[in-house]
């Protein structure tokens, strides 16, 4: 296959959740780009329930991945579907976490600071 | 005959979105790797059928040739995504999401022709349309699909389905949703008997009469209450399945959650005021692949034995063929098993045994497996390539080593992602080295319910 190819499958693919990307990749630029205009740092603030709700956001694809597929957590069974769930819900976490711990920042963070 | 509008310079958003990922990408590429050469010639090209492999072949020869005149004869404006089709008839896919109009896939530069082929004289070399109109060939690509040949169950018509507890998946996007119906009804009757069977020839997704006993399964099994039902399994071979190793892991499958398994029976016929199926026995040589001698000693009438089965639901699967026009042609195999009923084709080059100017792909073809989207996928670039050549009258360099992939759906949300080919009995052909065809995964299930659709449109495309 070609490289044009994957792309065409992956545009495929894609299409139907172009505007839920581009709704997330909106917030998470925007809340990262007014927090960091009013001072935030992302190691120089520390906000363990921001971490925890990431955390908890991450771990709540256990249930809504396999949802979102028609399917169940149960029937993730063999060592690559493990490895596709885990970083899946890695990268939830991640993605959640850049939104919340800004956000944090936004809400308390320098209030407190 | 009509001709598709030259499209406007307007891009949709769809396209600009490709083109800038593709120029990204193009820039890191040598241009050798973009290029495929492509062929100056005057010739014309017809090419029978729209659905996935008319549609390949229309895309990758519009690329590949320069200067040809091809046409592409297909009535339907829509483009149904049949893959899909299993999962619409167990309520787990909305039927829109299967069809796309036509002339998204159309290449320009190549005619369209909206007429249905009624006739094809090889010897000619014409292609006769339905209002009477006559197309004239150098080459052409017969890719008709099959015919669905409900009229050999007496008493069964696809308008049924969806009435009379009558499922068929495979009748029409509209027979798929009624199936889905049908199934809905019976589990919401709260018990009572089901049968699914399968047909004595070969049949497109050969996989999707196990698929819709799996994924009913699955749905009865989540009521709760699945003593309640009984389910039937009507086989007409030996086999349920053509991978030896899926065949047995299928039938074992049945055994563990209680479906009744009789083998070497077909539906013959069907009284749905009754809700009773005739089942016919056609003897323990059958097979799947034995056509044409099914069709001789057993669809036959005569000195049968015959069960009759009530039902409260039932799964129709119809014998299928070619169309009757490619039947009906010089182009029909004319010995072997699939004489009289599929295109004559080498099953390794798709070029046409007796005419070397024709070439077959997709269901139309007369191969022991390989009616899929997945062999389609596989066989667009050796009819590519062979036709090409065959037009330099140089040797074919491409072969079709029988590849074809069907992922196994187990239960709503399980799947077996089976890939195979020709050689050592059916063995194994995976794609992914990490994804094991004889394991029921999470992620073979993904592939199908989120991304074989996107790959079969860049099939269509000519792009995979």
């Amino acid at each position: 296959m070609t490289i044009q190819g994957a792309f065409t499958i992956l545009m495929y693919a894609l299409a139907p959740f172009l505007w839920l990307i581009v709704a997330g990749v909106v917030v998470l630029v925007a809340v990262q780009l007014i927090a960091r205009l009013r001072g935030y740092r992302t190691l120089g603030y520390r906000c363990l329930g921001a971490n925890l709700a990431a955390l908890l956001v991450g771990l709540s694809g256990l249930w809504w991945i396999p949802a979102f597929t028609n399917s169940r957590l149960g029937y993730v069974a063999t060592a690559f579907d493990w490895v596709a769930m885990i970083g899946a819900v890695i990268g939830l976490a991640i993605a959640a976490w850049l939104v919340l711990h800004p956000l944090s920042y936004l809400v308390r963070g320098k209030r407190q600071a | 005959m009509s001709r598709v509008p030259f499209s406007t310079p307007r891009l949709d958003r769809r396209q600009l979105l490709k083109l800038g990922v593709g120029a990204g990408a193009a820039s890191l590429l040598p241009l050798s790797g973009l290029q495929a050469r492509t062929l100056s010639t005057s010739a014309r090209i017809v090419i029978l059928g729209g659905g996935a492999a008319g549609m390949a072949m229309a895309n990758r020869l519009s690329n590949r040739l320069d200067g040809a005149r091809i046409t592409i004869v297909e009535p339907r404006e829509t483009h149904h995504y049949q893959p899909g089709w299993t999962l619409v008839a167990s309520g787990v896919w909305r039927p829109e999401k299967t069809m796309r109009p036509n002339a998204n896939f159309v290449p320009s530069g190549v005619t369209w022709v909206r007429q249905p082929a009624v006739g094809i004289d090889a010897e000619q070399r014409r292609v006769s349309l339905a209002d009477a109109s006559v197309l004239e060939y150098d080459y052409l690509v017969v890719a008709t699909g099959l015919q669905l040949n409900y009229h050999l169950i007496d008493g069964m018509s696809p308008d049924l389905v969806g009435t009379h507890g009558i499922g068929s998946v495979y009748a029409s996007i509209e027979g798929a949703t009624r199936t889905r119906d049908a199934i809905d009804a019976w589990i919401a009757s709260g018990g009572g008997k089901g049968i699914f069977t399968a047909a004595p020839t070969p049949v497109k997704c050969a996989g999707a009469p196990l698929k819709m006993t799996f994924t009913t399964l699955s749905r009865l099994e989540d009521t709760g209450r699945r003593d309640d039902f009984q389910v039937d399994y009507m086989s007409p071979g030996a086999g349920l399945f053509s991978q030896p190793w899926i065949n047995d892991f299928v039938k074992q499958r049945f055994d563990d959650q209680g479906v009744n398994r009789r083998h070497h029976y077909r539906l013959s016929a069907i009284d749905p005021g009754a809700r009773q199926a005739e089942f016919t026995f056609v003897g323990p040589d059958s097979e799947f692949t034995s056509h044409h001698e099914l069709r001789e000693a057993e669809f036959s009438q005569e000195g049968e034995r015959r069960v009759i089965a009530d039902y409260d639901f039932i799964h129709v699967v119809p014998p299928m063929s070619a169309p009757d026009f490619v039947r009906e042609s010089d182009l029909i195999a004319r010995d072997g098993p699939f004489r009289g009923e599929w295109l004559d084709v080498d099953i390794h080059t798709m070029q046409h045994n007796r005419y070397p100017e024709v070439f077959g792909i997709g269901d139309v073809i007369g191969a022991p497996i390989n009616k899929t989207a997945a062999s389609v996928k596989a066989q667009a670039p050796v009819v590519e390539a062979n036709l090409l050549a065959q037009m330099q009258s140089q040797p074919l360099p491409a072969r079709h080593n029988g590849y074809t992939s069907c992922p196994m759906i187990t239960g709503i949300g399980k799947a077996m992602l089976v890939e195979f080919g020709y050689d050592n009995n059916f063995d194994f052909l995976p794609s992914f080295p990490f994804i094991d065809p004889r394991d029921e995964s999470w992620a073979a299930w993904v592939m199908k319910d989120r991304m074989l659709q996107p790959a079969y449109y860049a099939v269509l495309e000519g792009q995979a």
